[in-house]
């Protein structure tokens, strides 16, 4: 057997309202990964898109010197072209890379691709469409399962086709609102479903609780809308169950699909706002943010039916087997306290802190190092797989 | 041999005294915009001349003068080079990091700080030649060399001078080539370009109008923070323009007369929002009237055809609505009192989350809500709703957008740690910012409410009269007033004696850092501190050389 040491390219950051979140998660993802099996090369999408490289990226301190840092790191890109064998090196730049890639070569091998992204551009298909058409081989879901769940709405509509329990949901777009703000509040709360308040007013493209709101009554839609409007084309409005628990768990790929155990997030004012999710726990007094991993929360709540455990589970399972999801995935569902009904209510392609924290107290007990491990064998089983795919049948049309 | 050595060791801590004192003058010199008559008047009120490192060379002086021996050279020589290097290298910050407004090393500055060194090593060439071709005694040289480091001590801030002046042809070359960059981008891609100018309120205006045109309308871009002249306007049209913004949003700062005008050369504006005309920098301009000559160049520059909106709270600003009348002249405001508005808030109502207010706007009424405090603020935006409107936005969706407007920093902006509230609004203080941000720091809950000010400045013959007229406001307000600094401290206190405020409620301090350390050591819970205004350190007594 070869060498089986690989070159790990991570990924983060990007061109998303939640790029300090990515930065967060990946270093504290590039901390746990394999040093004995893997070597790291961090990949940073600055805010403006462009890609950098360099061991500088390492520490958390560098990010403070953003954007003026960056003129010492190592400006790399992807091309979308089969065959390059990892990233290519472009403009000059001093900086330093490991060691073993100090050589000037204008392409840093790289084996497998580690996207770790939240929100837009890297949690959503985009550059696992990039990742396609370079044939290279990437963790996590793939471009449509990407896609699909991080579009609220095609999402609760796909899996409630097929049997899971959602909650009722409205779309609007941003135009009919900005032509006539007037005639789209009335047509949500011209819905039967939809006219008696709170009602939640979230984007439908976006994580991490940015540009949601709870809105008490019609005169707050309007400026609840705009919110939105900010972040998104397209305003997701749902019923605002009001006994209710949220519950999570996440779910991951090792072959056959696994589920953790599940945890109840605690939040002060009903629904988790990015300070509370981001902020709060690790808040510029108390160090540095630990993302979600930081966040306050009930880890398998001794307290909690087993029941409604087990269906957290199986909901779980069968939610990200139909959307296709691979590597680790977080799913949030609703729990219905007076009827006693569970809701799917949606799914992180790429959860904050990639869920490690749940599996750490999940049975069998999985570490960090060892969920990443999975991921990238996982990668490597899944492109070996596609690349057994025939896709080059000649050319006989144009002769 | 080891005296020699030693007065070559002193010419070199004078190179390293020199050094880091051209960066410290640097930092007030760009505070200053590189403006030397500016800069000459801030060093002579504030006596900025270096008294530390003349001292030590005065002692060298002094001791070769009296004792003729051998060994005396030697000595003095390394004494004064370990003193002046320890002085600026320890008891004195690096100005790069520390202070209020820190010294950045943009390619000017440090252009300037290398030339001014260059200078400075020049003269510093004179005794070394002295001393290495021997033309006389090694005493006579360190007297000689001890004469020169008199001037050298002294020379930084005039070298600063005579860099910034040597380089002023290559510098304004240069800036040619940028601003013809601009223009021709602004040419090729004709985003709708929006002038905004106002003695006060302009940079809070041009954040709201852009935030709205760009939710409301279409991609807006607008320069950040409170850029506003010909080269900052340059520099962010060179790097962030874009082909896709159809509007672009323009402060226009006026400094002097005509300092507009070539704003509007520079961005032609097909409609222009003028906030105030007010008595800011009437120390730059001589008169009111010039204020309003000033700021009259963007409604003239405005075409027939174009759109112009006015706060009509603002005598000045009406005046000008009346006087360069378009086809489209708007009038907004909060008191329809001194006249017709087309833009009206009523209802005006402060709370810890922001102000709410009903809009009137052709006949119709638009609740409206936003996170910014205070009715300066409040009216910038309405101003800003005002424009949007008349560019084609839908008013009820305008109206909501409002809601996600941030503060622009430091601008009345409520800050709770605990029980305590701070009201910071420490920028740029105008009696009408003073007055509104009063008003709200008696409108929000509060047990007891504290002011905390220096007062305002560069309001020419009126800057006593305006700060004794609103402590006389606050007098009314408050229950405890710390007053910073000396710079309006009479006015400020006759003015509370006016308003009947007890004395021993009163405190006076130096500088903003002990205001800091004394409310930290009375804190109430349920007490609301007004910060008004945060001058420069440029006008706090502080700064020692």
């Amino acid at each position: 057997m070869h060498n089986s040491r690989k070159r790990i390219a991570v990924l983060f950051g990007g061109r998303s309202v939640e790029h300090e979140i990515s930065v967060i998660t990946a270093l504290q993802l590039m901390l746990a990964i394999n040093p004995e099996r893997f070597d790291v090369v961090p990949v940073y999408i600055a805010p403006n898109g462009a890609w950098y490289t360099g061991d500088q990226l390492l520490h958390r301190s560098f990010y403070r010197s953003v954007p003026a840092g960056l003129a010492t790191l190592q400006e790399v890109t992807l091309l979308p072209k089969p065959g390059v064998g990892g990233l290519m090196r472009t403009g000059d730049s001093g900086a330093q890379i490991t060691d073993l890639l100090s050589r000037r070569d204008e392409v840093i091998p790289i084996d497998v691709f580690m996207p770790v992204f939240h929100g837009q551009y890297g949690e959503d298909g985009c550059i696992q469409g990039l990742f396609e058409l370079a044939n290279v081989p990437y963790t996590g879901s793939d471009f449509t399962s990407s896609a699909v769940t991080m579009n609220k709405y095609i999402c609760k509509r796909y899996l409630e086709a097929h049997g899971v329990p959602v909650l009722p949901a409205l779309t609007l777009r941003r135009s009919d609102a900005r032509t006539d703000l007037a005639s789209a509040v009335q047509s949500i709360t011209s819905h039967e479903r939809f006219s008696s308040f709170p009602l939640f007013v979230k984007p439908c493209n976006l994580g991490s609780s940015i540009g949601v709101s709870r809105v008490k009554d019609v005169t707050e839609l309007p400026a609840a809308l705009a919110k939105v409007f900010k972040y998104d084309t397209l305003a997701l409005i749902e019923p605002c169950v009001t006994d209710i628990m949220e519950i999570n768990i996440s779910v991951r790929d090792a072959g056959t699909i696994e589920a953790s155990v599940v945890e109840i997030p605690v939040s002060e004012s009903g629904v988790l706002s990015y300070e509370e999710k981001y902020l709060r726990p690790g808040g510029k007094k108390s160090g540095p943010s630990q993302g979600m991993a930081g966040l306050s929360r009930i880890i398998d709540p001794p307290d909690l039916d087993s029941d409604i455990k087990e269906r957290v589970s199986a909901l779980g399972i069968k939610s990200f087997e139909l959307l296709g999801c691979s590597g680790v995935a977080r799913l949030d569902f609703i729990y219905d306290l007076t009827k006693g009904e569970l809701y799917f209510n949606e799914l992180n392609a790429f959860p904050g802190s990639c869920a490690f924290y749940l599996w750490a107290r999940s049975a069998p007990r999985v570490l960090y190092t060892d969920l990443i491990d999975q991921m990238i064998t996982t990668a490597l089983s899944h492109f070996a797989v596609k690349s057994s795919l025939d896709r080059d049948i000649g050319l006989k049309a144009l002769r | 041999m080891i005296t020699k050595g030693s007065i070559i060791l002193f010419i070199a801590a004078l190179v390293l005294f020199g050094w880091r004192r051209i960066l410290a003058y640097l930092r007030f010199f760009q505070q200053e915009e590189y403006n030397q008559v500016r800069f000459v008047r801030w060093m002579t009120s504030h006596r900025a001349f270096d008294k530390r490192g003349t001292a030590i060379v005065a002692c060298a002086l002094v001791a070769n003068l009296i004792f003729c021996g051998g060994w005396i050279v030697p000595l003095s020589a390394l004494l004064a080079a370990t003193a002046l290097v320890v002085t600026v290298y320890f008891f004195e910050s690096d100005p790069r990091s520390t202070g209020k407004i820190k010294l950045v090393m943009t390619q000017r500055a440090t252009k300037i700080a290398s030339a001014s060194l260059a200078l400075y090593i020049l003269v510093t060439l004179l005794p070394l030649g002295l001393l290495c071709f021997r033309s006389c005694g090694l005493h006579e040289a360190m007297i000689i060399t001890c004469l020169f480091a008199l001037i050298l001590t002294q020379s930084p801030p005039w070298l600063l001078i005579d860099a910034n002046r040597l380089l002023w042809p290559f510098e304004q070359s240069l800036q040619r080539t940028f601003i013809d960059d601009a223009k021709g981008k602004l040419a090729q891609y004709k985003p709708f370009v929006i002038g905004i100018t106002g003695s006060y309120g302009k940079t809070g205006a041009k954040a709201a109008l852009g935030e709205l045109l760009n939710q409301s309308l279409g991609p807006t871009f607008w320069p950040k923070k409170s850029i506003n002249t010909v080269l900052g306007i340059t520099r962010a049209i060179r790097e962030d323009l874009r082909p896709y913004h159809r509007f672009a949003v323009m402060e226009m700062g006026a400094y002097n007369i005509g300092s507009i005008k070539k704003l509007c050369e520079l961005t032609p504006p097909q409609a222009a929002l003028v906030t105030a005309v007010g008595i800011m920098h009437l120390e730059r301009f001589g008169s009111p009237e010039n204020v309003y000559r000033a700021k009259s160049e963007l409604a003239q520059a405005v075409s027939q055809d174009g759109i112009l909106v006015c706060n009509g709270d603002n005598p000045g600003a009406r005046r000008m609505a009346k006087q360069y009348d378009k086809q489209t002249t708007l009038l907004y405001g909060l008191d329809s009192s001194s006249g017709a508005l087309d833009c009206l808030a009523t209802d005006v109502r402060f709370d810890d989350g922001g102000t709410s207010c009903t809009i009137q706007w052709k006949d119709k009424q638009y609740p409206a809500r936003t996170p910014l405090l205070g009715r300066p603020a409040l009216s910038n935006a309405l101003g800003a709703f005002t424009m949007a409107c008349a560019l084609g936005a839908e008013p009820s969706y305008a109206a909501a957008c409002m809601a996600n407007l941030q503060p622009v920093d430091n601008r009345l902006v409520l800050d709770r740690k605990g029980s305590v509230g701070f009201l910071r609004d420490a920028y740029n203080s105008n009696p009408t910012g003073f007055e509104a941000a009063l008003e709200v720091l008696g409108t929000l809950p509060a047990s007891r409410r504290i002011l905390m000010t220096p007062g305002m400045i560069e309001l020419g013959e009126q800057q006593s009269e305006q700060n004794r007229r609103l402590a006389r406001i606050a007098a009314g307000v408050i229950d405890l007033a710390i007053i910073v600094g000396t710079v309006n401290r009479e006015a400020l206190l006759a003015g509370l004696t006016d308003g009947g405020f007890p004395a021993d409620k009163i405190i006076r301090v130096e500088t903003r850092d002990d205001a800091f350390r004394i409310l930290a050591s009375q804190e109430h819970s349920g007490d609301l501190i007004l910060i008004e205004n945060d001058l420069g350190d440029i006008h706090e007594g502080v700064v020692r050389f």
